[in-house]
């Protein structure tokens, strides 16, 4: 139960996922993730609304396009540390949430919502590819 | 416990309050004439491969200035210029030549660039991806009269130029911004195909 509290209590959003949001993100996504930053309309695509397009993807998808990117959206595994791509996953998985009504929330299955809220790679170790844990 | 345990679950849940940043403006687009000489320089392309600049004589050359993992102007500067190679004609695409030139050599290696070049989908048989050591990379930067910091580790300031090379080696105009117009450098290098480049 006590880590069952601890591991729930370390899922917030926190100003690391803010800062990295605002470094690498905000342009295109826009402050709530809603596809509305101030080079949106400049792009080839219009980024999504993370509201209609997170929530159907698993982390690993979305871990997949901010590791390797998609179009235009650059790969940032080449730059980032596997912690922050994760931060960054979390911060989309916020924002996804963000302005949803009762009945949303009635809907969305919080058992889901709060598995998927668990820093995992955290607990678990992140899930590098085979050949990266190799000394 | 219970309780204990449902409140922790709607803390985990509910995003916390936090101030959402402000994301900067992009800047004006400007573009001005030049008659800059570019000095030759040897880098790498996309394919581990030795690139010399002198094997662009003869042609004109779509300059862009960005690096991949760039978060703001670098995708508008390499869409732009996928749509400038998109409007040339076949036998316009003969004579014109792109060139993308890293600001950060510490993550762009051939292989990043390669990625990259591949998720723009661009024709390769007429655009390199460019890198090289900071050393190799600077005098190509000062040339062009573009200046990179690093912030961060993928993460550089650097000024966002998209230029227009004659086939003489000498920068005729230049887009200083982060969304150069594909229309404007389209007819930019059309004026230069001609041999007569009009500011």
């Amino acid at each position: 139960m006590l880590l069952s509290c601890l591991l729930l209590a370390g899922c917030g959003r926190n100003p690391r996922m803010d800062a990295l949001y605002a470094q690498r993100c905000i342009n295109c996504h826009g402050p709530s993730g809603q596809g509305d930053g101030p080079i949106a309309a400049s792009l080839p695509v219009k980024p999504p609304d993370f509201r209609q397009t997170v929530e159907t993807k698993s982390n690993a998808q979305i871990r997949r396009i901010i590791a390797h990117g998609r179009g235009t959206m650059p790969a940032f595994e080449p730059a980032l540390k596997p912690s922050e791509i994760n931060d960054m996953l979390q911060m989309v998985r916020f924002l996804s949430r963000e302005g949803r009504d009762l009945q949303w929330w009635e809907k969305y299955d919080t058992l889901v919502a709060a598995h998927c809220s668990v820093p995992w790679e955290a607990v678990l170790g992140v899930d590098d590819p085979p050949e990266a844990k190799k000394p | 416990m219970i309780p204990l345990l449902v409140l922790v679950l709607v803390f985990a849940l509910v995003p916390q309050a936090a101030a959402h940043p402000e994301p900067p403006r992009p800047a004006k687009l400007q573009r001005s004439v030049s008659n800059q000489a570019i000095k030759n320089f040897t880098l790498t392309d996309q394919r581990g491969q030795p690139f010399e600049s002198a094997k662009l004589k003869g042609k004109i050359v779509v300059v862009g200035f960005g690096y991949t993992t760039c978060p703001d102007v670098c995708p508008l500067i390499t869409a732009a210029m996928r749509h400038v190679q998109d409007g040339l004609s076949s036998s316009e695409k003969s004579d014109v030549y792109f060139v993308t030139i890293t600001t950060d050599p510490e993550i762009d290696n051939p292989q990043v660039l390669a990625g990259y070049a591949k998720r723009y989908a661009v024709d390769l048989t007429h655009w390199s991806f460019l890198t090289g050591n900071e050393a190799l990379l600077k005098p190509v930067w000062q040339s062009f009269g573009v200046k990179a910091t690093r912030k961060a580790r993928g993460l550089v300031d650097h000024t966002a130029l998209t230029a227009v090379v004659d086939r003489a080696g000498v920068m005729k105009f230049a887009y200083h911004g982060t969304a150069p117009e594909p229309k404007t450098i389209l007819a930019d290098v059309r004026e230069l195909l001609k041999g007569a480049a009009k500011p």
